[in-house]
């Protein structure tokens, strides 16, 4: 991107900051649109989403806004506004969670979306939690490797051919501090499930028990030291998601767990070569996660709401998340185009495992600071 | 810096005037700096879990192999950084005092220019650099020479870091000292026959003791809070206190044990500020 657009477009971004929340009256044809997403959404929707619908539908106009923190404050405002029948001036939220605040989906503060929408039945089944929130992008942690020195029928496989292969290759291998980074600590959690039958089910985040923890983490960590002088420099962990990266972007190693929107849109702008291969292991997939957008009930343009919900989920736009934002789409792979699908095969996940956050988090990440972190040698 | 002194005749005015004009600093130090250590003090002192007066958290921390290792990491990192820092600044702050004319002032402006780098540019431009496959092993490669261990993600990373980050101020600090050694007590030396060395240690060591106390205090104390280097270039464990801190306050929601860890820096910070507090005290009686 040039440099002045950049700027223009963070001015614009700034200004429209101080200014859209005061004139964000609600008004008929214009969808007040929140999100509390990173920038990379703000720009997708304003620069993609918005200008293609607004083409189709004549007559229609999205009023973006970012609600940056108060994600919170706009929904307590619109479910306030449900109780007091007034107008909430809000109509779509980006990504919503449509079981918070609790009891606003029996409420009817949200808009059953899958009646309402022609092409719910495109969507990835995978990623349906309610029929009040669309999953319309996803992303997922992914093995992304250097193709010129593996070639993608090498790649591995399972869990068992990525400990075979990091133990073949000494030194190739990196993974980031898990409480870093969703990539490097998506790769802790499949070690997790590795260790105790592949099976996402036994960590909710009602059965946390300290000692429950430390009975089911603690052989996850002898797996994790056992692999440490095979890593990278006999044992190094980077900081984040995007040094790890830099690493691979270096030649310096030639396997990590990403992002898939990381890797795909660092591929397609050049910081990661052509070459670079992603994929997916298929005994268990690392996890991730969906994006799901919700509409409110008892917005003003709740009809026109529910069509930018439709629009989103045609093949245009899932066609579009895949190429310019790097994420996965939201409906099933069957539902984007051919060569995209052709491209991207090796990612297109079966199942997208999800673990618990909250206590297993600080237990996670604690115990890996103290277990796996420590056991490093350097003079080794 | 460290010489101010008060024009004579000043002391009459003082008065009200003076008071008031003090007063908002004071009231700024004891709200900002002396209310959260004593809060702190009290929190960690009286924990929740205890019924009154408990050293339980500072004990749990200090029979903690983990939490001392950071400790012995930050202490170390602390040591090594003011010696290199020193061993780099004060040729560099004696070049500044002693030469004349424009390539000085070029060196002057480049020593400047880590003041006006963000340390978190300063450490991905280090990883491009110094990190693996980085440009000096590219350099080394083409001169057919062997590839370094790269410094990232070990202790050293940070250390390379903070150095570079701390010059600035170092030499800066260190020129004024120099500013005290005055130019006929090094003619009259030199006219004796003093070899350059024999100058620096008997005639000029002497009279920089004061800003290289200065220097090591602040620095010090700057440290002991880093927390982008070290987290970015350092390794996963042991730690520097700045990012365990962090980590205990906001990962494992630990606020209790964050203060106490907290508590400690700011004891060894206090040693520090006092050693500090002294150089300048003494300074400014000479």
């Amino acid at each position: 991107m040039l440099r002045r657009h950049f700027m223009l477009s963070v001015a614009g971004s700034a200004v429209g900051m101080l200014v859209l929340p005061k004139v964000a009256f609600a008004e008929a044809g214009t969808i007040d649109w929140y999100t509390n997403s990173d920038t990379n959404i703000l720009d997708f929707w304003t620069n993609t989403v918005a200008p293609k619908f607004e083409v189709a539908n004549p007559g229609l106009k999205l009023n973006i806004v970012d609600a940056g923190d108060g994600m919170d404050a706009i929904t307590q405002r619109a479910l306030a506004a449900l109780e007091t029948k007034t107008d909430p001036k809000a109509d779509f939220i980006e990504q919503g969670d449509p079981l918070s605040p609790k009891g606003a989906m029996e409420a009817g503060l949200y808009a059953n979306l899958k009646d309402s929408l022609s092409n719910w039945s495109k969507v990835n089944p995978l990623g349906i939690e309610t029929d009040f929130a669309v999953p319309y992008r996803g992303s997922q942690v992914l093995l992304a490797f250097d193709g010129t020195k593996v070639t993608p029928e090498d790649a591995p496989k399972t869990f068992e051919d990525l400990v075979k292969w990091i133990k073949a290759n000494p030194g190739q291998f990196i993974y980031n501090r898990p409480d870093k980074g969703g990539s490097g600590g998506n790769f802790v959690r499949r070690v997790i499930h590795e260790v105790n039958g592949r099976d996402p089910s036994k960590f909710t985040v009602e059965n946390f028990t300290p000692e429950y923890a430390e009975k089911m983490l603690a052989p996850a960590w002898e797996l994790l030291k056992d692999l440490a002088p095979s890593l990278f420099e006999g044992g190094a962990y980077t900081g984040g998601n995007t040094p790890s990266i830099q690493l691979l972007s270096q030649s310096a190693v030639t396997m990590i767990p990403a992002w898939s929107d990381m890797a795909l849109q660092n591929i397609a702008n050049g910081v990661l070569p052509e070459t670079t291969g992603i994929t997916q292991l298929t005994d268990l997939a690392f996890c991730g996660g969906f994006a799901r957008s919700v509409v409110f009930a008892n917005g003003a343009n709740r009809d026109a709401a529910i069509k930018l919900a439709d629009f989103v989920l045609t093949e245009e736009i899932q066609s579009a998340i895949i190429s310019e934002l790097g994420g996965f789409p939201g409906v099933a792979w069957d539902y984007v185009s051919a060569d995209l699908r052709q491209k991207y095969q090796a990612v297109v996940p079966s199942s997208i495992p999800t673990f618990p956050g909250g206590d297993w988090g600080s237990a996670i990440n604690d115990g890996w600071y103290r277990n796996v972190a420590p056991n490093v040698d350097r003079n080794a | 810096m460290t010489k101010v002194r008060v024009p004579s005749g000043a002391g009459e005015s003082r008065g009200p005037l003076g008071l008031l004009l003090v007063a908002v600093p004071v009231f700024l130090l004891g709200w900002m700096t002396v209310w959260p250590i004593l809060s702190g003090l009290v929190t960690t002192l009286f924990p929740k879990d205890a019924a009154g007066f408990s050293l339980e958290l500072y004990d749990r921390f200090f029979s903690d192999d983990y939490s001392l290792d950071n400790l012995r990491l930050t202490l170390w990192t602390c040591g090594v950084t003011s010696l290199i820092l020193l061993a780099v600044s004060v040729p560099l702050a004696l070049y500044l005092r002693f030469a004349r004319g424009p390539l000085a002032s070029y060196v002057q402006t480049l020593a400047m220019f880590p003041m006006f780098v963000p340390s978190i540019i300063l450490a991905f431009a280090f990883i491009r650099v110094l990190g693996p496959n980085g440009t000096v092993d590219t350099i080394l490669n083409a001169l057919g020479l062997a590839k370094i261990r790269s410094p990232y993600l070990t202790v050293w990373g940070p250390v390379i870091g903070l150095v570079w980050d701390n010059i600035p101020l170092t030499v800066l600090i260190l020129t004024s000292g120099l500013g005290a050694v005055p130019n006929p007590a090094i003619e009259a030396a030199r006219d004796v026959g003093a070899r350059p060395l024999t100058l620096f240690v008997h005639i000029i060591l002497p009279r920089m003791w004061s800003s290289i106390f200065v220097v090591i205090s602040l620095t010090i104390l700057g440290l002991f809070t880093a927390f982008t280097l070290p987290y970015v270039l350092g390794p996963a464990s042991p730690e520097m206190m700045g990012p365990f801190m962090q980590r205990t306050f906001s990962d494992l929601r630990n606020p209790e044990m964050a203060l106490t860890q907290a508590t400690i820096v700011m004891g060894f910070c206090i040693l520090f500020g006092l050693f500090y507090v002294r150089s300048v005290a003494r300074n400014r009686r000479d």
